[in-house]
């Protein structure tokens, strides 16, 4: 409590001299009810990863006797370093750092494909007069809904005849598209609030649809940049079935390394390796996360004009 | 008359000298194979290695494609096909894949070049059964598997005053349990997910059934007259003995769990595929002096997983070529030995030097030498649905202490029916 809060609680404590005991807020059963509930859904999500944490600085020999969550007896960075530098995804035994680059490379081109592709829609829909924007609006929904799956191997043949199958460009242009039905409606719903009598201005002072784009909307597009952006590093670098299936021989993300690495039918496994890995691949998308959540949240609530 | 060295001229002149330069390069350039596996485990890639440096060696290069195991395999397979990009040498055991190749021209037998090199007749019988699709050898076998072995602790086995190794048959193990569980110690490890039930269930359908109810029971379509028979309800009542072993953490436990049970010393045995090896070295113990390896005792027959390549047809003659060199490197009986003694599995002919085996791996070829005494892995006979329906009916029965042996017959017609209209 700062000089000022407290200055202003004991002087509405102390009117006209006489003090009133404050009431002691009662807790109500309801509050308590909250409170359980979500400590069990922390729980329920920082268990786990208490036991992913101390496994991966325990040795084998310790995880042999079983006991996930005892502390490691000697802690070590074994499992790490293996995971980082060492662990094999076939012959390539560069660890988890093979991929993490490749993801890198991955995420740039997508980021930048899908967003451009769907802030652009999203800007003609919702303040130009596009012939036929509606059914084409309900197209775009419908295909949100279309399972990935389904349409996988007709847009292989699709790739491979652009000739971009097997590249780091196959799998953005596929994030692109899939990503294109939420992302323009979130752009469309974002640049309705935009007043028309701004975009007629503009077009009175000769703007075309670019320079408008370029020069009025995109500046004031900063908060759901944020939120696409968050969304979209997310989906991407969590993505493994389109980085698998897209990736052919040289372009596979670092969630297919840390699968090969994790994934086991009949092998060896150990453990804190696998764990050390887990939680390396893991990293990017919760500094992200970490670093970007209070500007997420801004996103969210803000409209184009109001801020 | 003079000529001027134009630059033109030296350009042509430097041209045409690097085209004459490179031309015995090119010539002798490495034909490069495109590998796609689902091998990544320090003991998968060891081996792997194995194979490949031999097949380099030769002037050769491979390139590999690896994605997670079984489960992901068959999907990015599809994918490279569908793209154009057949990889030439791959890991798929689905029949209808080679059938689908060969439609597409894509297929290659390799009779006549096992012929030609002398292997065919060092495969045992089940390898030889496990590469042919369709009547011909359209695989390159790299290893063998057992489905069902016993893997046990040696220090348990002293401190409860047992000695696996003297075990004639199941009963014999049995006799043994109190000894063991009075000394403080459990007797079987036993896991609790469908793979570690059903590879359980088949390993034991061999062993205490016989092969003859075993091809009945898991053939391609199954003899539904097998139902009757004595031998399988045995096999169900031993599935009960051996589960109702499991101590109280069973539930959802990985059978890579379940063999550091036995590593920690809480559990004297378990009974699961060979592939256990890789989990113990894994844990630097040495087989001999931290473990031992034995059969299901009193066994009828062994059932076998063989790890095979697949090969790409419709190849121009170099790439031909190089693909029957990397068969001929796979199946060669030293570098198959080597990669067998990195990978835990058993090599894949019986003509292999023995210097690198070790016991268990001997043990297995002494096994595969005796005739009709290996029986197919189900996977390479039975069809999908079939045994998805005995995996869960089975993962059903473990879990469930008030199922039957009648139920599991129930169970087991009705699935039938519903699968074999």
């Amino acid at each position: 409590m700062n000089a000022v809060s407290a200055y202003e609680t004991s002087a509405a404590a102390r009117i006209g001299g006489r003090v009133y005991p404050r009431r002691r807020r009662r807790i109500k059963g309801a509050s308590i009810a909250v409170l359980v509930f979500l400590a069990m859904c922390a729980a329920f999500i920082s268990i786990p990863l208490y036991v992913v944490i101390v496994t991966s600085f325990k040795t084998m020999d310790q995880i042999a006797l079983g006991e996930v969550f005892s502390l490691p007896t000697t802690w070590t960075f074994e499992g790490w370093w293996k995971a980082w530098a060492e662990v094999c995804s076939g012959m390539t035994c560069e660890g988890v750092r093979h991929g993490f680059f490749i993801s890198l490379a991955i995420l740039f081109p997508s980021l930048f494909l899908s967003i451009a592709l769907a802030s652009v829609t999203g800007y003609a829909l919702a303040l130009w007069n596009v012939r036929w924007a509606g059914p084409f609006l309900f197209v775009l929904f419908m295909c949100a809904f279309v399972p990935f799956q389904i349409i996988m191997i007709p847009l292989v043949a699709l790739t491979a005849s652009l000739g971009i199958y097997g590249t780091i460009w196959a799998i953005a242009v596929i994030h692109a598209v899939l990503a294109m039905p939420l992302l323009t409606l979130i752009f469309r719903n974002f640049y309705k609030d935009v007043p028309p009598e701004i975009i007629n201005a503009a077009i009175m002072d000769s703007g075309s649809f670019w320079r408008i784009f370029a020069e009025i909307i995109l500046p004031m597009s900063g908060n759901i940049m944020i939120v696409v952006l968050i969304l979209m590093i997310t989906s991407v670098w969590n993505d493994f079935l389109i980085g698998l299936t897209f990736g052919g021989m040289g372009a596979q993300p670092m969630t297919v390394i840390l699968a090969n690495t994790v994934i086991t039918e009949r092998g060896e496994v150990h453990y804190n390796v696998d764990m050390a890995a887990a939680l390396l691949t893991a990293i990017p998308p919760l500094v992200v996360y970490f670093g970007l959540g209070k500007f997420f949240v801004q996103g969210i609530t803000a409209g184009a004009i109001k801020g | 008359m003079s000529r001027r060295l134009t630059s033109k001229r030296l350009l042509g002149a430097f041209g045409l000298a690097l085209a004459i330069g490179a031309a015995p390069f090119a010539s002798a350039a490495a034909t490069e194979l495109k590998l796609f596996h689902t091998w990544s485990n320090e003991s998968e890639i060891g081996a792997l290695n194995a194979i490949v440096k031999a097949f380099e060696a030769k002037g050769n290069k491979i390139t590999e494609m690896a994605v997670p195991h079984e489960q992901a395999g068959s999907s990015p397979l599809v994918s490279l096909i569908v793209a154009g990009t057949p990889p030439n040498l791959f890991i798929n055991s689905e029949p209808g894949l080679y059938r689908d190749l060969t439609k597409r021209g894509l297929g290659e037998p390799l009779d006549a070049y096992f012929d030609k090199i002398g292997a065919t007749p060092n495969f045992p019988e089940t390898v030889l059964k496990s590469i042919k699709v369709d009547g011909e050898i359209r695989k390159i076998p790299t290893g063998v598997h057992i489905d069902g072995m016993i893997y046990y602790n040696k220090k348990v086995a002293a401190e409860a005053g047992v000695d696996p190794t003297k075990w004639a048959s199941l009963d014999d193990m049995f006799a043994d349990m109190k000894k063991v569980q009075q000394a403080g110690f459990t007797f079987i490890g036993v896991g609790g997910n469908t793979f570690q039930a059903g590879y359980l269930f088949h390993a034991l359908v061999a062993a205490v059934a016989g092969p003859d109810i075993y091809n009945r029971f898991y053939g391609e379509t199954p003899d539904k007259t097998v139902f009757d028979e004595k031998g399988l309800r045995d096999a169900i009542d031993m599935f009960r003995k051996i589960t109702s072993q499991a101590d109280a953490g069973w539930v959802n436990r990985q059978w890579n769990e379940t063999t550091s049970t036995v590593i920690s010393g809480k559990t004297l045995m378990q009974i699961h595929g060979d592939w256990m090896k890789g989990q113990w070295k894994a844990n630097k113990k040495v087989l001999g002096e931290d473990f031992g390896c034995i059969n299901i005792p009193g066994t009828k027959a062994l059932s076998v997983t063989v790890d095979a390549f697949g090969i790409l047809g419709g190849q121009p003659d170099d790439v031909l070529k190089a693909e029957l060199d990397f068969a001929g490197t796979v199946v060669d009986p030293k570098i198959n030995a080597e990669f067998a003694s990195i990978k835990g599995s058993s090599p894949v002919r019986l003509d292999v030097p023995t210097d690198k085996l070790d016991a268990c791996n001997q043990l297995v070829l002494d096994s595969l030498k005796k005739p009709g005494f290996s029986v197919q892995n189900p996977f390479n006979i039975s069809d999908t649905d079939w045994l998805n329906s005995v995996w869960n009916t089975m993962y059903t029965f473990q879990g469930d202490p008030d199922m039957t042996v009648d139920d599991v017959i129930g169970d087991f017609r009705s699935e039938y029916a519903a699968v074999f209209p």
